[in-house]
């Protein structure tokens, strides 16, 4: 059901992952990716998986979780697959049919296309199992700050609160929906059979209270923000200052080796 | 003649996560035609959990549920049929409204059961004349309408369905005094005119001891009691042990009765009460 959805969701834990300072870890998440992209053959790109599964095993998240997110986008892999096997242009003929034909090369390319999505969803999922959902938007909040020198000031503040609000919402969102489709349900509503376009129309006696609901809500919150004289992110202090210590600029010092070991298979092989 | 029987119902939440947790152990109870029972138990007792198993909304973990004598997921194609005999209308039901007009909203249950044209349009008259919204509401858009107003449609659109249980899950939270007089008003009133059975889920002691023919405590997902008003209230001690109370008037005569005034103890309602006290003082003025 819609609790099933776990992309974005914080696993309590201790490990130096956890401890590691936000702004360092959504700068390296960035510097891995790209690194993911610049592997450019199996023995650099396979350095690069061992490294990021190191990282998911001591942050002590429970792999099942890693794999979790997987499923989400088994159907992206799996049509990526598929087409990459066609796109081989050398090697040994191993099918084909028609004007299509799939070679050793295409094979290869389809596994490496699949391990490079795997390690995106990956190392980014170590982020967000690592991170609370406050605690990225503040880092995103920290991270823009630079852009008020170009006269964006507030827009950053007020970016990151919607981030936090929007992030805030969402579990009683679904909640909410919960509770909806249940009466609506007691009220005789078929959400579960029929074809797409009654389905569709079903949602509507789910849809509308849900957005009623949401509308409230937030007039509601502006409401009682301003009661506690909120005025946006000028002269805020915050509860929770974040500082590197020797442990982010040990997280540093292990991304860029990697980066490095990364560049120097490529060269290599 | 029973209408619903609940036999050995348990509810498990989170199966296979560290996180298990059994929100309903093995409650039996049997409901009879044309009873008001009330539901009352702290905040997180399993009230909730137990009467959305009652309309097939949850599937217990184990035990069953019979309606009419036939177990609800006998057939659980059918399960939408128990949904419109056995009505339930949730805490806040004015959040589910959604149609453009009140009419239609009402109307919503009555077509899923698959209710139309003159036939629906009588259920709808009539659902509304039983409870009080004037046929001026009918095209008015149920947004408009006040917070007392929207929760009398939304009752009326679970009471279209002409359920022969009907299950209430705190019907008066949040309202005003009169409001909360209303929808007892409107309750009351469904099972005279109907003859249905009702459940209410309640904090209020004061508002079940005026309505309710039986009341049924839940403890941390247990059946703690279940029994007619009187029997239930009689055990002050063991209520307040689950952190619940008996009616304040009803404390107000056990007070009484300890500074050695002659009052009974089974006095639960204002009402009652008030006849009690005239009783007394008339006796008194007589000698």
């Amino acid at each position: 059901m819609l609790r099933d959805i776990t992309f974005g969701q914080y696993y309590e834990g201790r490990s130096v992952v956890h401890k590691t300072d936000p702004r360092v870890k959504i700068l390296l998440l960035i510097l891995i990716i790209v690194f993911i992209f610049i592997a450019e053959n199996a023995f650099s790109l396979g350095f690069a998986a061992v490294m990021i599964i190191i990282t998911a095993i001591i942050s002590r998240v429970p792999f099942g979780m890693y794999l979790k997110n997987m499923k989400a986008i088994l159907p992206v892999l799996i049509f990526t697959g598929i087409i990459n096997l066609f796109y081989g242009d050398g090697g040994k003929v191993l099918l084909s049919f028609w004007k299509l034909s799939v070679t050793t090369d295409g094979v290869y390319r389809a596994i490496f296309m699949a391990v490079r999505i795997t390690m995106l969803i990956f190392v980014s999922s170590a982020l967000t199992y690592t991170t609370t959902p406050n605690d990225l938007t503040d880092a995103i909040e920290s991270l823009l700050s630079p852009l008020k020198f170009i006269g964006l000031k507030s827009a950053v503040h007020t970016l990151a609160m919607m981030m936090t609000i929007a992030l805030r919402f969402i579990p009683t969102l679904i909640e909410e929906a919960e509770k909806i489709m249940n009466a609506q349900k007691a009220r005789g509503a078929d959400l579960e059979n029929g074809r797409l376009k009654e389905r569709v129309k079903a949602l509507i006696p789910v849809l509308i209270p849900l957005l009623i609901s949401s509308v409230r809500r937030a007039y509601e919150l502006a409401e009682a923000m301003e009661c506690r004289c909120y005025n946006g992110g000028e002269g805020r202090t915050r509860m929770k200052q974040m500082h590197m210590s020797a442990r982010d600029f040990w997280a540093l010092a292990f991304a860029i080796s990697v980066c490095g070991g990364i560049i120097t298979l490529n060269i290599f092989f | 003649m029973s209408v619903l029987e609940v036999k050995n119902l348990t509810h498990t939440y989170g199966g296979n996560t560290p996180f298990v947790n059994d929100a309903v152990k093995g409650v039996s109870f049997t409901a009879e035609k044309g009873e008001i029972i009330g539901i009352i138990g702290h905040t997180g007792s399993g009230k909730s959990t137990l009467v959305q198993h009652l309309n097939g909304l949850l599937k217990p973990t184990s035990g069953e549920i019979l309606l009419d004598g036939v177990n609800i997921w006998e057939n659980p194609k059918e399960i939408r049929k128990v949904r419109s005999k056995v009505g339930l209308v949730f805490q806040y039901p004015e959040y589910q409204l959604f149609e453009e007009t009140v009419f239609k909203d009402i109307a919503f249950g009555p077509k899923n059961m698959g209710l139309t044209g003159k036939e629906l349009e009588k259920r709808v008259v009539d659902t509304c004349n039983m409870i009080g919204v004037k046929p001026e509401y009918f095209e008015k858009s149920p947004f408009d309408l006040s917070g007392g107003e929207k929760r009398r449609v939304a009752i009326a659109g679970v009471m279209a369905m002409n359920p022969e249980v009907i299950v209430f899950d705190e019907p008066t939270a949040g309202l005003d005094p009169k409001g909360r007089e209303d929808v007892t008003e409107i309750i009351a009133n469904y099972r005279r005119c109907t003859g249905a059975t009702v459940i209410i889920i309640s904090h209020s002691m004061e508002d079940m001891a005026v309505i309710a023919d039986k009341l049924l405590v839940m403890n941390k997902g247990s059946l703690q009691m279940f029994g007619t008003v009187e029997e239930v209230f009689k055990n002050g001690d063991a209520l307040r042990e689950i952190g619940l109370n008996v009616p304040i008037v009803t404390r107000v005569f056990y007070e009484l009765k300890k500074a050695g005034v002659p009052v009974p103890d089974n006095v639960f309602t204002v009402e009652s009460a008030v006849k009690v006290l005239e009783k007394l003082r008339d006796g008194d003025g007589n000698a």
